[in-house]
């Protein structure tokens, strides 16, 4: 069959890109150290020096997550252009992102895959947007039939470009960078975006001052956009390695004692 | 660095708070006076070299704005040669018209402590393992149960006994058996939430209030603030705080010259000495320069926001008014600043 | 001038006259002394990391012997007021003795609070004028008014009534009296301070109540008569000075009712905190049946309990109560209950749990066992003196000669 052709030659390359391998974090905190920011796996940033003695980030030596900016700014381009009819921060103060093309294209995905595989013709341009099970990509969408993110109401091609693989659409079907997924979710999740605007949803970080320059978290920076839920927990966010736990006080061998199940009478 | 801003300050608030608005100039200025000298990498002793002048000062609150720079002098001096590295020692005072408030989001909240971490890295406590200094404690708070089999139907007992209720369930959301040295593999986990606590910035202190010394006082911008070098060390504060938010010098702070942050404010990070109390500043060495703190900068789930209550499009205004909020202990009528909010 | 210098050196030189015995106790003392002052240099060296003093428990052993020390310095009170108030002759005659046991608790207290302070080096930032006095906001300014003001009360009643005792010059009455006077009140006021200084905390509802300041003095004037009738015993003994035995049985039925009224305050206490069971009675519950297997102040509790509850029911029978070769054992067992009680059982568990609800247990490092049991060596090494030097003047030993003075 045509799609078996495809994994014996292309895929390979696609596979390779999209199997994350398990992180190993050695000694924390230099130079070329590579540690994420929100999402692991998905949010990597390499440790690099941005003054004499002072690190871009510094990272956690146990769970590789960044703990400290020492440049708020570092590897960021401005939040690009957003509709000015709803006033937002953005509008009027320095407003950056870290592109977030860059981290989905680490393995090639975006260049090559879309250049091999969604040319077109090597794959056809889908002529129904009907859900089909998936022989790709199961890595990021384990049963496509099964969706999670819209429980079966939405699709791939509701959200990523049918004709253009490097980019997303909107309602008009006009293309949407993946810098900007703020304008993809938007679609559906007004409230959310209007928070976002607002600044009380999602995350910003550089200067809290009016008028002061801030790098402002897209979407995908903190949630997997096909899995937003995370199955039962409903939290939206994966689960990560969390930090240490403080050190006992002294004299306290354990605390046992604060995880004894409550019983009856509490 | 510091020299630069006290300059600044000196032409009034205006310009300073354009120089603010140039964004990222704190960064860069900050970094590039930040040489490290990573040669010498015995501990500090932050108290060995303290001068005379240093040990007989006043207040900070009191000194005239020579005695300050002269006092913010010998720091930087001090701490450069203790440290290996240039250091800066800011004293910027409150933004006339801000007053800081802080909102979390306990929905978002997935207890993984990185804004723990976070201010640590930020603002120099001391290291373990002889003392580990954390300003922020994260609680692990039940969701509770409620099963069918599990329980006591007896309102009741018979015979003598006590009145005892019924067990159906256990309970939700218990703060005072707060689990906060939980460990397990990954967080958020399916059947807890969590909620940080740090110092609320009381507009009403109870460590002000009993701090026989006014060393600790609450700034015009609302942060209450510790001179370390007038601390007695008698401990009231953390008798009277009801949120368990300061921390205590018992020993010489362990603070590795490598991992120490050289950019510091004199009522905030600048390192410590044995035998004071410390606690959360809302990172006064960066909200004075209009950065947001570590920890709202860590959290990877934005549950965390700061900002300028006096101004109604601060994001923190905007929590204020779209958002279900509550504060910890009302009931002792403390006015905390900092808030907890739901989705 | 003169006179009064010549009566400093007759006074010590009386205080630290003496036989085998006298030397043999001094010594012991000053073993406990030299080892204070080691435990003190330690922890000045190294800070107080060398207690077992942590965040969570950030108040122990010294805060704790501070309060009871309080205490016990007011108690001179109960000699002093049944003698000036109530006219009781026998008590009159050793007035200044209750005095002289104030001061050196005072000097303990004082003591016990450098301890506790993590910068000792810097306390003159309290001081007024040279450093910030936040008067009157801060509970802490006003007990060191009231303590300081307590010491030099008593320095003065005492040494004003010896000093004119040892020249054998009439009293200048009103002067006298009024300090006298002014001295009974001010002894309250030191242990209710106290008592504000926690009470006043609503981050520790085990402390935030108040029958604190009523416990305080009832509990001091149950332990501080206790350990006045054994000085007194010991004074008669080890001394010529001829103490009635009507002022012991005076002293001993104040201890009685004070102890009653202790333990009803205390019943009223855990009936309060008990029956609604909030989470503000954890720390009681604490101390009185631990929390999870921890349980370090369990047995202390019980055991204050059981001293204090027998002690007073003993006391109640007159035949006991005025039995002198029993009554020192109950004194001492009302002492020892009220030392736990009010010591360590009411620093431990208004800290524990935290405001957070953490459960710490707490158990003092040797260099606080070493600098406390330093400090009480330190309180009997000036109470033996002055002692001494006042029962010296008292009988008139030690008095005012023209010859020995030129």
């Amino acid at each position: 069959m045509f799609k078996n052709r495809i994994v014996g030659s292309t895929a390979a390359i696609c596979m390779l890109a999209v199997f994350s391998t398990p992180t190993v974090y050695g000694e924390a905190n230099q130079v070329g150290n590579e540690c994420f920011e929100s999402r692991d796996g998905k949010t990597q940033v390499t440790q690099k020096e941005v003054a004499p003695g002072t690190l871009n980030v510094r990272c956690s030596p146990t769970t590789g997550g960044v703990l400290w900016w020492g440049d708020p700014f570092d590897g960021t381009i401005p939040m690009g252009d957003m509709p000015a009819s709803v006033d937002a921060d953005y509008l009027h103060e320095e407003a950056v992102v870290k592109p977030r093309e860059p981290e989905i294209d680490r393995n090639k995905l975006l260049t090559v895959c879309t250049v091999a595989c969604h040319n077109g013709e090597y794959v056809p341009v889908p002529q129904s947007k009907e859900p089909r099970p998936l022989a790709m990509h199961q890595d990021i969408v384990p049963d496509s039939m099964k969706l999670a993110h819209g429980k079966g109401a939405i699709w791939c091609l509701d959200c990523h470009s049918k004709t253009n693989r490097t980019k997303l659409i909107d309602h008009f079907d006009n293309e949407i960078s993946f810098n900007q997924p703020q304008k993809l979710c938007g679609k559906c999740h007004g409230q959310v975006l209007r928070r976002w605007r607002e600044g009380i949803h999602g995350k910003r970080i550089g200067m809290w001052d009016k008028g002061g320059k801030k790098r402002w978290w897209v979407c995908t920076e903190c949630h997997n956009p096909h899995d937003v839920e995370q199955g039962n927990r409903q939290s939206g966010f994966a689960q990560l390695y969390p930090e240490p736990a403080p050190m006992l006080p002294k004299g306290m061998p354990n605390a046992d004692h604060e995880r004894v199940k409550h019983g009856p009478g509490h | 660095m510091s020299k630069d801003d006290s300059k600044i300050d000196e032409t009034g608030s205006v310009s300073r708070r354009d120089f603010l608005r140039k964004a990222g100039t704190y960064t860069a200025a900050s970094l590039s006076g930040a040489a490290m000298l990573l040669s010498d990498p015995k501990p500090a002793q932050a108290t060995q070299n303290v001068t005379w002048a240093e040990h007989f000062q006043k207040n900070y609150r009191l000194m005239t704005e020579e005695e300050k720079q002269e006092a913010i002098d010998r720091l930087e001096k001090r701490y450069s040669e203790e440290f290996g590295k240039t250091v800066t020692v800011d004293g910027s005072p409150a933004i006339d018209g801000v007053l800081f408030g802080y909102a979390l989001n306990i929905q978002k909240c997935i207890g993984c402590r990185r804004c723990a971490k976070a201010c640590v890295q930020e603002n120099n406590q001391s290291r373990g393992p002889e003392q580990e200094i954390e300003w922020i404690r994260v609680l692990r708070l039940e969701k509770g149960e409620f099963d069918v089999n599990d329980r006591d139907n007896a309102g009741y007992p018979e015979g003598f006994g006590v009145q005892v209720g019924g067990n159906a369930y256990k309970p939700a959301g218990v703060v005072l058996e707060g689990q906060h040295y939980y460990t397990p593999e990954q967080v958020p986990e399916k059947d807890a939430f969590y909620m940080p606590m740090q110092c609320m910035q009381c507009e009403k202190p109870p460590c002000v209030k009993v701090c026989p010394v006014r060393t600790t006082y609450r700034d015009p911008d609302g942060i209450v603030v510790i001179d370390y070098n007038w601390c007695i060390g008698c401990r009231m504060c953390i008798g009277a705080c009801p949120y368990w938010a300061r921390r205590f010098n018992w020993g010489e702070p362990n603070l590795p010259n490598e991992q120490m942050n050289p950019v510091t404010h004199y009522l905030g990070n600048r390192p410590r000495m044995k035998g004071v109390a410390e606690k959360c500043t809302f990172c006064i060495q960066r909200t004075r320069k209009g950065r947001w703190t570590a920890c709202v900068e860590v959290c990877p789930v934005g549950a965390r926001k700061l900002g300028n209550l006096l101004d109604p499009e601060s994001d923190i205004r905007k929590v204020l008014q779209t958002k279900k909020v509550f504060r910890l202990r009302t009931d002792l009528n403390t006015y905390p600043k900092f808030f907890y909010f739901m989705d | 001038m003169k006179r009064f210098t010549q009566f400093i050196i007759d006074f010590l030189r009386a205080g630290f006259t003496g036989g085998a015995m006298f030397w043999a106790w001094m010594l012991f003392l000053s073993f406990f002394i030299v080892l204070w002052g080691y435990g003190e240099y330690v922890q000045l060296r190294d800070g107080m990391i060398v207690t077992n003093l942590t965040d969570q428990v950030s108040w122990g052993l010294f805060l704790a012997s501070f309060v009871f020390m309080v205490g016990v310095a007011a108690a001179a009170v109960t000699v002093v007021f049944p003698a000036y108030v109530y006219h009781h002759h026998e008590l009159h005659k050793v007035v200044v003795l209750g005095e002289m046991l104030a001061i050196a608790a005072v000097v303990m207290c004082l003591l016990f609070v450098t301890a506790h302070m993590g910068r000792p080096d810097r306390l003159w930032h309290i001081f007024p004028v040279i450093g910030i006095f936040n008067w009157p906001n801060a509970m802490l300014t006003w007990d060191v008014i009231v303590l300081s003001g307590y010491l030099v009360l008593n320095l003065l009643g005492g040494f004003y009534f010896l000093y004119k005792k040892y020249s054998d010059r009439p009293l200048n009455k009103p002067f006298y009296l009024t300090v006298v006077f002014v001295a009974i009140v001010w002894a309250l006021s030191i242990h209710t301070v106290t008592a504000f200084l926690i009470n006043t905390m609503p981050a520790r509802p085990m402390w935030f109540h108040s029958v604190m300041p009523i416990k305080f003095i009832t509990t001091a004037f149950a332990a501080g008569p206790a350990l006045i009738i054994i000085v007194f015993m010991l004074v008669r003994k080890f001394t010529p000075m001829k103490i009635a035995d009507e002022a012991l049985h005076m002293l001993s039925q104040i201890v009685t009712w004070c102890l009653g009224i202790a333990l009803f305050l205390t019943l009223s206490e855990v009936v309060t905190e008990l029956y609604p069971s909030t989470e503000h009675s954890f720390g009681l519950q604490y101390l009185m049946f631990g929390h999870n297997g921890l349980s370090g102040l369990v047995p202390f509790f019980w055991t204050a309990m059981a001293l204090m509850l027998g002690s007073f029911l003993l006391l109640l029978i007159p035949r006991v109560r005025r039995n002198l070769a029993i009554l020192p054992f109950l004194c001492i067992a009302v002492f020892v209950g009220i030392w736990i009680e009010k010591g360590m059982g009411l620093m431990l568990p208004g800290v524990i749990p935290t405001p957070i609800g953490e459960f710490t247990e707490y158990v003092p490092s040797s260099i606080e066992l070493m600098i406390v049991t330093g400090v009480w060596a330190i309180g009997f090494f000036v109470l033996t003196v002055l002692i001494k030097g006042a029962v010296g003047v008292l009988l008139g030993e030690v008095r005012y000669q023209e010859k020995a003075a030129s």
